[in-house]
């Protein structure tokens, strides 16, 4: 850590950032408000997959840089899981030159204009910055201006590719399409190594394509992200499910050294509840991999989907607030939220809770389901909820909620959408009896260089950690590269 | 056909990667087609029981179909398909010559092939292609086999040489008694059931069938596979469109089966899920039978 | 030799004897063990809801010290109990599954009952696994001034209920006496078709030390001075009932067994006094009963049952009799 503190330190003194935080007062800065972004209005874009986010102008994110103190100790940086250079890039902007923000961001995150969409900043970035620890004011739009940053140079046309050490003839596996194999690749493919991405779907970007939804995550942008890597080099093969398609035995033949194991956690959970297996009630990786990746929502394209005029998402976390927000926008008149804790609870980023708020999603809280009945042909119709109160707090100092007896009652549904969390992917675990993974199925892996218990294999994102952030997957897939480089230094220089 | 239509069922993707050719189709009768596709890494892995998803192009659907052949050596799969849907029907006009976009597999688990002695297979219609790389492999390994098959007509029964070839005797029954004998595919089964002990049985098809030749097979007490097939999007264990109970347990076709012990399946859910988009798919398969100008 | 089949619940028991919930019943080798021991049948350790929210907030612990394991916001672990609850009812399914192979006497299958919603809803899988009876075990404490008799009471039926819609196999209840009329809640809970009645749930009593202030353990086996209350009430209803009796807490002995079977019990169930004594107390048992039908005359244990019950006994009022000064008084 003390050569990046020094490095800060020295990039701090350089005399452009010297320059910039003469030219304004910290008085100036502080009284500035914080910038509001763009946004589509509720009514509108309740009912489109356009992105809710329009984004800053060059005038505001230049006026909300300036808000920016470029404190002498940065937290924001603490907060940041893959470290990113905070105040450099956010005084590059302030100075206007976008497009050295860009490259800024890149040195350590792939993919900014993802996280400058999905991060939850408001407790990472944002939570450490300077104004809510010491002013109690709204923190530095880091967010908003890393997605400028990041759409800019996207725009411009002007991407910075970073550059690619000389070919080292290392074959490198990465399995995975995700935040995590993708971080991988780009850091493997930069230092030289043949890198080659498996994955199990016909679509390259895994969750940042199945799973967020376009109005928060257009794939266009996620496409243009992937571009990159494969003009550095990096090769991808879809329909390739490494443990079945191939071995990793089998793939070690054909002469990959290394391994990195992003399968992630797609395994869906229901609650078990009777009536669950009733047509129309669906898991959220089926209903959002349906419209997400399927295109189902459009009639050009051939998979259909069902979202009906009552729909009920239960859970509240991002993926439930995807799947109501969804069912909005295929046209439900109802879009329920049914979640057994309170608003203030629900794990959901605190900016799509507001949206969907907007957007007239109706929250039941304290509620959850006991049963679903179905018409003659099988179709939902009604769900019978249970109210809850809250109770003791369990270990996570999170109250538990416990079912109010004889508060039962019926709602009408068409749809039913259960997001209650997911499980890692039991494909590689299971074909790899050998790995050794937790109670909860995730692999385990040194902490520090995501090697996990059998040589040569590594793993990050969401195998490992259960389902996290696409800012984590990242952190774990750069954090594997340099653990998977430092292990094939050693293993191919003893050859 | 239409230039423009034929373009349009068969339109490659911008991501053409020049995979999965078909290199051989024979039509098996009015509305099945066998098409060979070329899928080395595929045709390596699999077994017998092993299913693959397809994606034809950009705009189509993924659909499950069970592998019924493979060569090795070529580096071909076969698949044989009944024409029911829009993409099925895409499939059945589609040419030696063309390319599938996506084609993933070995998915599911191989049936578990062992010597027991006399093994009932029993496929309905379409059903009759996956039952049949399973009849052979329990032929190879020594058992006796008998094969029941059944179909509504003559035509709709198919494979039939191949069944014989690999089946120690072979039944076939017809709805309308056009071919072999008239009834059910029950009926079959019980006449080899009530003369002789069978150690296993193994049925494929239609979903209602399955549930009668697994009621009728416990009667006797014979333990009997089902392979089954329902809806499914990803087909690698992520969605659960594809669950069914078996023993009161929710488990997914796609990676828990697609075989299981067909005494335990929950066959009127089963049957009540599969019915899910029925009434989208005729629309729709409508829509597009119009389109062709039929 | 006399014949000791019993008929409870519909199943046919060898003997008597069932070795109740506890860590006993917890394992398929153990329960193996116990039929070996000649055990008439067992019902297996309870899925107790208390159990899942502890291994909850093991796993919530780990989370929060592996910061690679599930992070704070995570949607899982916000559900986690679910995920838990699955994975426990699952191995609770394959344990149930591995006993009915391995061993022939009946296999109760229990359920810790807190409220109505939960465990419910897992009742006919048990029955899919092949469990041969259900015992509901309602352990409700009525400290709650808040809440109403009526409510509690309330509670029983609507599981009884519930329960009862999903299964086909027979179903039992294991009941605590914290009624205000007892007789009155043993009457109802009868009339609702329930197969068995199990009298009755014994809780654990906390206990603290004057010393150190703090709260200690106590009471953990039963005495037999327990099983007087059991035999009381047992004798009161056993006649009156269409539901089957099973007497359970403070059953240690030969002695204590016949005493519940002449009160009216088809059957008992004992935890402690194989704990204090080991397997063999099984056979001591039997043998006892066994040698004291010979000695008697009987041969079937249909022949005495409830024969010292309020409805049979020569002296009913005696089983009414709460003073005891009264007592010696009649006496002399």
């Amino acid at each position: 850590m003390e050569n990046i503190q020094d490095t800060l330190k020295s990039e701090r003194q350089q005399a452009w950032r010297e320059e910039l935080r003469k030219s304004m007062k910290a008085k100036e800065r502080t009284s500035i408000d914080r910038v509001k972004m763009l946004e589509q209005e509720p009514h509108v874009r309740n009912r489109n997959h356009d992105e809710v986010n329009l984004g800053l102008s060059e005038e505001m994110a230049v006026k909300e840089a300036q808000r920016c103190l470029d404190c002498v100790e940065p937290t924001c940086i603490t907060g940041c899981p893959v470290g990113i250079n905070i105040p450099k890039f956010i005084k590059r902007i302030e100075q206007g030159e976008f497009l050295e923000s860009a490259k800024v961001l890149k040195e350590t995150n792939a993919l900014p204009a993802v996280c400058g969409r999905v991060c939850p900043q408001e407790v990472q970035c944002e939570a450490s910055c300077f104004y809510v620890q010491k002013l109690k004011k709204d923190p530095v739009a880091i967010g908003y201006l890393e997605r400028f940053a990041a759409d800019y140079e996207r725009n411009s046309g002007n991407i910075s590719i970073p550059e690619v050490e000389e070919k080292n003839g290392i074959k490198v596996a990465v399995i995975g399409s995700g935040p995590a194999g993708l971080a991988v690749a780009g850091d493997m493919i930069k230092w030289g190594y043949d890198v080659t991405v498996f994955e199990a779907l016909h679509e390259i970007g895994g969750v940042l394509k199945y799973g967020i939804p376009e109005f928060r995550l257009p794939n266009e942008i996620v496409d243009v992200e992937i571009e990159n890597l494969k003009q550095m080099g990096v090769e991808f093969r879809t329909n390739f499910i490494v443990g079945t398609t191939a071995s990793v035995d089998e793939l070690k033949e054909e002469g990959y050294e290394a391994f990195f194991v992003g399968s992630g956690a797609g395994l869906p959970k229901f609650m078990n509840v009777p009536g669950e297996n009733f047509r129309r009630i669906f898991s959220s990786n089926e209903y959002l991999t349906r419209v997400n990746l399927m295109h189902a929502a459009d009639p050009n394209y051939d998979t259909p989907v069902f979202s009906g005029k009552n729909v009920a998402v239960i859970g509240g976390g991002n993926t439930a607030m995807d799947s109501v927000r969804t069912s909005k926008r295929l046209g439900a008149d109802r879009s329920m939220i049914i979640y057994r804790r309170s608003l203030e609870e629900m794990p959901a980023r605190v900016e799509e809770v507001k949206h969907a708020q907007e957007e007239e999603v109706e929250f039941m809280n304290l509620n959850s389901p006991v049963q679903y009945f179905a018409d003659e042909n099988g179709n939902v119709n009604k769900v019978r909820v249970q109210k809850m109160k809250l109770g003791e707090p369990d270990s996570s100092g999170r109250r538990r909620p416990i079912p109010v007896e004889g508060s039962e009652y019926e709602v009408e549904v068409d749809t039913v959408v259960v997001a209650i969390g997911v499980s890692p992917n039991p494909l590689i675990p299971a074909s790899m009896p050998e790995l050794d993974i937790t109670d909860w199925g995730t692999i385990k892996v040194d902490k520090d260089s995501m090697h996990s218990s059998v040589e040569g294999i590594f793993a990050g994102g969401d195998i490992v950690r259960g389902g996290a952030t696409v800012i984590l997957a990242m952190g774990d897939g750069r954090k594997a590269a340099r653990g998977m480089h430092e292990y094939l230094k050693e293993k191919v220089g003893k050859k | 056909m239409d230039a423009d239509l034929y373009a349009y069922i068969t339109r490659y993707s911008n991501k053409f990667q020049g995979m999965n050719k078909i290199v051989e189709k024979e039509q098996l009768n009015d509305i099945v087609v066998k098409l060979v596709i070329d899928a080395p890494r595929i045709a390596k892995k699999r077994k017998a029981g092993h299913f693959v998803i397809l994606k034809i192009n950009d705009k189509g659907e993924r659909i499950p179909l069970t592998i019924a052949d493979a060569d090795p050596e070529k580096g071909t799969i076969t698949l044989v398909i009944q024409k029911v849907g829009v993409t099925s029907h895409k499939l059945f006009l589609m040419d030696k010559g063309d390319y599938i976009d996506d084609v993933v597999g070995p998915l599911g688990h191989a049936t578990e092939i062992s010597r027991v002695g006399t093994v009932l297979c029993a496929g309905g219609g379409v059903g009759i292609a996956p039952l049949l790389p399973i009849a052979r492999a329990f032929k190879e390994a020594g058992n006796r086999v008998i094969t029941v098959l059944a179909a509504r007509n003559k035509d709709l029964i198919i494979l039939e040489d191949e069944m014989r070839a690999c089946s120690d005797e072979i039944i076939i029954m017809t709805d309308d008694g056009s071919y072999g004998k008239q009834g059910l595919v029950t009926h079959g089964m019980e006449e080899v059931l009530q003369r002789e002990k069978v150690n296993l049985a193994v049925t494929i098809g239609p979903a209602i069938m399955m549930k009668f030749a697994s009621l009728t097979t416990k009667k006797y007490n014979v333990p009997t596979i089902a392979s089954l097939n329902t809806i499914m999007v990803d087909g690698t264990g992520m969605c659960g469109a594809c669950r069914v109970t078996v023993d009161g347990k929710t488990k997914f076709v796609c990676v828990n089966g697609p075989e299981f012990d067909a005494h335990k399946i929950d066959y009127d859910e089963m049957i009540m899920r599969l019915g899910a988009y029925q009434e989208q798919e005729r629309k729709d398969y409508g829509e597009f039978l119009q389109k062709l100008g039929n | 030799m006399a014949d000791l089949t019993t008929k409870y619940l519909g199943l046919s028991l060898s003997n008597p004897l069932i070795i109740g919930s506890s860590g006993l019943t917890d394992s398929a080798d153990n329960i193996i063990e116990l039929e070996k021991a000649g055990a008439g049948a067992v019902v297996i350790k309870s899925l107790f809801e208390e159990q899942i929210m502890l291994e909850v907030d093991a796993s919530l612990k780990e989370a929060y010290q592996n910061d690679m394991i599930y992070t704070a916001k995570s949607e899982t672990l916000d559900y986690i109990d679910i995920h838990i609850r699955e994975r426990t009812l699952s191995a609770y399914i394959e344990l149930i599954k591995e006993v009915k192979k391995k061993v022939m006497i009946p296999v109760i299958a229990s359920i810790n009952c807190v409220s109505s919603a939960e465990w419910i809803n897992f009742a006919n899988q048990f029955e899919q696994a092949g469990a041969d009876a259900l015992e509901l075990n309602i352990a409700i404490l009525p400290s709650d001034e808040k809440t109403s008799a009526e409510k509690i009471e309330k509670v029983y039926f609507d599981i009884i209920e519930k329960v009862k819609s999903q299964v086909s196999i027979p179903v039992s209840i294991k009941m605590s006496s914290y009624f205000t009329n007892l007789a009155l809640m043993i009457k109802k809970l009868s009339e609702t078709g329930i197969e068995g009645i199990v009298m009755f749930n014994r809780f654990y009593t906390p206990d603290f030390d004057i010393n150190n202030f703090s709260e200690k353990s106590s009471n953990t086996f039963s005495t037999p001075a327990e099983a007087g209350n059991i035999r009381r009430w047992i004798g009161i209803m056993s006649q009156k009932v269409d539901s089957q009796l099973a007497a359970s807490t403070g059953i240690h002995s030969a002695e204590d067994l016949i005493k519940q079977l002449l009160a009216g019990a088809h059957a008992v169930q004992v935890v402690s006094t194989i704990y204090k004594n080991g397997k063999d107390q099984i056979q001591k048992m039997l043998g006892g009963l066994n040698m004291w039908m010979d000695e008697n005359g009987y041969n079937t244990i249909e022949q005495f049952r409830g024969k010292m019950s309020q409805a049979e006994s020569a002296n009913p009022s005696a089983y009414e009799r709460i003073q005891f000064m009264k007592y010696f008084s009649e006496i002399k």
